[in-house]
């Protein structure tokens, strides 16, 4: 498992992930604080104001997007010269082939939501927000970083199967809309792309009580390990097209 | 020239690119028309043709960039991943030409996609049972609005998608678009003018006025500053791009 990560990482060098990583939080917190601070007036909620409105976009639809890219990307290689005959022989379980890759998308994930969560506390202490900083924040940034782990192992699933770049990305853009279907109808339990919303505190700050604070890691795990098997499965006993 | 434009079309017959761009344009229309018919449901005064105009030139404003951006990407990524331009610029063909037919080849399947929008629009509208015949002045301007909106576009994506091999940064772009695309009414005018992804919503022929008494549809008239310059930027985009990829050693 080891190696398989350390190749992961060896495959990334010098392809300057960490730039399109960084663009999208950057930019969702630059349009978000221009809004807050043109509407302060009616925006009364301190931290959890600016919290909405940099949040939404970020985490409504460029999360999810900016995960499938990742995903795209940690198997574009792979795609490429017919690599997968040399990956899929190496002598490292499947397994941990599907795994090492889940867990290089998700340390990016990670970067880019430790950017965004460091640039809110920037932006707020420059807005001179009164009262500290709402740790209840930190919580959400860590329930999304867990639910973008269950639509990282879909998106995985699809970017194995599908050898385009950009279709399981253009999937995740339709998938996204599902999600906040399912959301708006209460089911957004159900579907990895709502629970991002659920998790983050996009649509509603409300707490999470007990039961679906629970509910909602339960499910994030149930898909993880649903998806992930399902990939491995279909790894170990059809394998993946390696044509040019 | 038309023969190269066919051949794009012949390497691409397989990759069911217009499928895609009618599956993801249905997950777009579905949303706008779910939307729509909620507003209808509260408030009947909005049973009108302005809000299924306005509803999708606002939602073309993330969508557009991010199709764009995939479809052009798979154009173009297939010389990459299969290693072919040393043999496509190897034939008798300039790299213009080649540039032109791929920018041909994505536009034309983007218009295929504008001009099932707009055969949706009506079909919406007529079910809806909204009052006189479909507007066809407007859809006309919506069609024209939203396609130079969209060369403009694919003019940048292709420049990126065919100057740099890493995809991940075409679709970055096309995802900052859409961002920028839908978060267009917050800017102000001036800084809006200079980025193309608003001219979905710029260049639509019905925009909504909001009031704090009561708000309501108006007509938007069309700008010619603002045609004049998204076809700047659409010779802007396209020579560059062009030129780069011309002197670009493979």
């Amino acid at each position: 498992m080891k190696q398989s990560i350390s190749a992961e990482w060896l495959k990334l060098r010098h392809s300057r992930m960490g730039l399109v990583l960084a663009a999208l939080p950057i930019i969702s917190l630059l349009i978000g604080c221009s809004n807050y601070y043109f509407n302060q007036a009616t925006l009364q909620n301190g931290w959890y104001s600016l919290w909405t409105q940099v949040s939404l976009f970020y985490g409504e639809f460029f999360l999810p997007l900016l995960i499938a890219i990742c995903c795209s990307y940690i198997c574009r290689l792979e795609h490429l010269n017919r690599n997968w005959n040399i990956v899929l022989t190496a002598p490292v379980s499947i397994a941990s082939v599907f795994l090492a890759k889940l867990f290089v998308v998700g340390m990016l994930i990670l970067f880019a939501q430790a950017l965004f969560m460091g640039l809110y506390r920037v932006a707020g202490t420059l807005f001179s927000i009164p009262g500290p900083f709402p740790l209840e924040t930190v919580g959400w940034a860590i329930n999304g970083w867990f639910a973008s782990l269950s639509i990282g192992a879909l998106q995985l699933g699809l970017s194995l199967r599908i050898r385009s770049f950009a279709t399981p990305i253009g999937i995740s853009l339709c998938a996204v809309f599902v999600g906040l279907g399912m959301y708006i109808l209460k089911m957004g339990l159900f579907f990895p792309f709502s629970l991002l919303t659920i998790g983050m505190g996009v649509l509603s700050q409300d707490k999470l009580t007990n039961t679906q604070s629970m509910l909602f890691w339960m499910m994030n795990v149930v898909f993880i390990f649903m998806f992930s098997s399902m990939s491995i499965r279909r790894l170990k006993y059809k394998g993946v097209s390696a044509s040019l | 020239m038309i023969k190269i434009f066919g051949l794009e079309y012949f390497k691409i017959r397989r990759k069911k690119i217009w499928i895609m761009i009618t599956l993801f344009l249905a997950a777009e229309m579905m949303w706008a028309f779910l939307s729509t018919s909620m507003s209808i449901a509260r408030n009947s005064d909005h049973a009108v043709w302005e809000s299924i105009i306005f509803s999708i030139a606002s939602m073309n404003g993330l969508f557009m960039p991010i199709i764009s951006a995939i479809v052009v990407s798979r154009i173009c990524d297939m010389e990459h991943k299969g290693a072919t331009w040393k043999m496509l610029v190897a034939t008798n063909v300039s790299r213009g030409r080649l540039y032109a037919a791929k920018y041909l080849c994505a536009n034309s399947l983007l218009l295929y996609g504008i001009l099932a929008q707009t055969g949706l629009m009506i079909a919406f509208g007529l079910i809806k049972d909204f009052p006189g015949a479909p507007p066809v002045e407007w859809l006309i301007r919506f069609i024209g609005g939203t396609m130079l909106a969209t060369l403009a576009v694919t003019a940048l994506q292709q420049w990126i998608s065919l100057a740099v091999k890493n995809q991940a940064f075409a679709l970055c772009l096309g995802m900052l678009g859409g961002f920028i695309g839908m978060t267009a009414g917050l800017f102000p005018t001036s800084v809006r003018h200079l980025l193309i992804w608003s001219y979905y919503f710029d260049l639509s022929p019905v925009t909504f006025q909001y009031a704090e008494t009561a708000s309501s549809y108006m007509t938007q008239p069309t700008s010619s500053m603002l045609v004049a310059a998204a076809l700047g930027m659409i010779v802007l985009f396209y020579i560059a791009g062009n030129i780069q990829v011309n002197r670009q050693e493979i």
